[in-house]
């Protein structure tokens, strides 16, 4: 990211010495007033989803929710001890419901339990680093709360196409996931290459790729 | 109105009375969870004036014009408006970048024009993708993600192909 930001800086303001250095402070401020704006509009929309999010946690439902997600679970991540599990469970929970604050904590620490200690990554760690970067959240809140703010007529009208748009990432992840995988392997078998994934759990693993 | 406005009090109310059957204080909950979004504006906020400084900068000098121009023939292709060029190239570094764009988007084409439409499908449907990696291997000794960046670009453009398309359906 600190290159892509200088590189903003040092091109836009560079442009600017030639074509129009007497707006080039003004700018600046106004880009920092613009965040100030935004700030504020975002604070409103996170005091009531974290409020609302609060909610869902205090009376379990999240758990609840957890527990749908082990057949899930189980299909992508293949065998995993109950700890990470466990974290695996809490952490799509919470990207589904859209508590950005508890993902976190959640997917370093089923990171960690799915490395277990080593410098190679596995198919595993590559399915959570996917589910996590195309976005599982079912309702786009901070965007409707946007939407609303901005004086929407309709800004809920965006809740299917976000959905559709994010099944389709998420999808299309999961597959292109799989299918490396599965070349990976092959090539691995046949020798080829010796910088294939190591399974965690040869057996399990291999049952579950070829089922 | 449409179906998809009930959706949210719905479910508010449906949370708020199962609550009740949960025997747990909604009301406590909730002051208590609004309270912790002190925290997430407080580390949102520098990450937002440093976004809008680069994007106000890259659009003020024009950058912006050139580099949509650049990319017209491959986003022609794919389906997607040269408008939301910026919004897909920062979307994978920062969040927090995409919901400034987003903003910027609202006030030049309008809130419910096409554009902006397409632009909330995507910024919703996305995420960080680079900042999520580094976060979250921060605590393991892995150093090289095999086919894993390829493979959340891809899949996040598909997601933007697929988010521009629906929003020309509906």
């Amino acid at each position: 990211m600190n290159f892509v930001w200088i590189s903003f800086i040092v091109v836009g303001l560079g442009i600017m010495l030639f074509k129009n250095v007497d707006i080039a402070f003004s700018t600046i401020l106004t880009g920092s007033e613009k965040a100030i704006a935004l700030t504020l509009k975002l604070w409103a929309i996170y005091a009531v989803w974290l409020g609302i999010l609060k909610i869902v946690e205090d009376t379990g439902l999240n758990q609840k929710i957890g527990k749908l997600l082990n057949p899930i679970i189980n299909k992508l991540f293949g065998k995993t001890d109950p700890e990470t599990h466990n974290q695996i469970a809490i952490n799509i929970t919470s990207n589904l419901l859209g508590m950005g604050n508890a993902c976190t904590p959640s997917g370093i620490k089923a990171m960690n339990g799915l490395s277990k200690g080593q410098d190679v990554i596995t198919s595993g760690m590559i399915m959570l680093m996917i589910l996590n970067t195309s976005s599982l959240q079912i309702l786009p809140t901070t965007v409707i709360g946007l939407r609303v703010a901005a004086g929407s007529v309709n800004p809920n009208d965006i809740i299917f196409p976000t959905l559709f748009a994010t099944f389709v990432s998420t999808f299309s992840g999961i597959m292109l996931c799989k299918l490396c995988e599965k070349f990976k392997n092959k090539r691995k078998k046949n020798g080829k290459s010796k910088s294939a994934l190591p399974q965690p759990d040869a057996n399990l693993e291999a049952k579950h790729i070829y089922k | 109105m449409q179906f998809s406005s009930y959706l949210i009090p719905i479910l508010i109310i449906l949370l708020v009375v199962y609550s009740i059957f949960k025997k747990n204080n909604a009301y406590n909950s909730f002051v208590y969870g609004a309270k912790t979004s002190f925290d997430l504006v407080l580390t949102s906020f520098p990450y937002l004036v440093a976004i809008f400084i680069a994007v106000e900068l890259f659009s003020v000098s024009g950058l912006s014009k050139i580099l949509g121009m650049a990319l017209s023939p491959l986003f022609k292709v794919l389906g997607i408006p040269i408008e939301l060029s910026e919004l897909i190239l920062l979307k994978p570094f920062t969040g927090c970048g995409s919901l400034a764009v987003l903003e910027n988007i609202f006030a030049t084409y309008g809130v419910d024009s096409y554009i902006a439409r397409a632009g909330c499908a995507i910024a919703g449907s996305s995420e960080a993708i680079f900042y999520i990696t580094a976060v979250y291997f921060s605590q393991t000794k892995v150093k090289k993600f095999s086919y894993g960046i390829p493979v959340a670009l891809i899949s996040n453009l598909l997601g933007v192909v697929a988010a521009c398309l629906i929003c020309k359906i509906i």
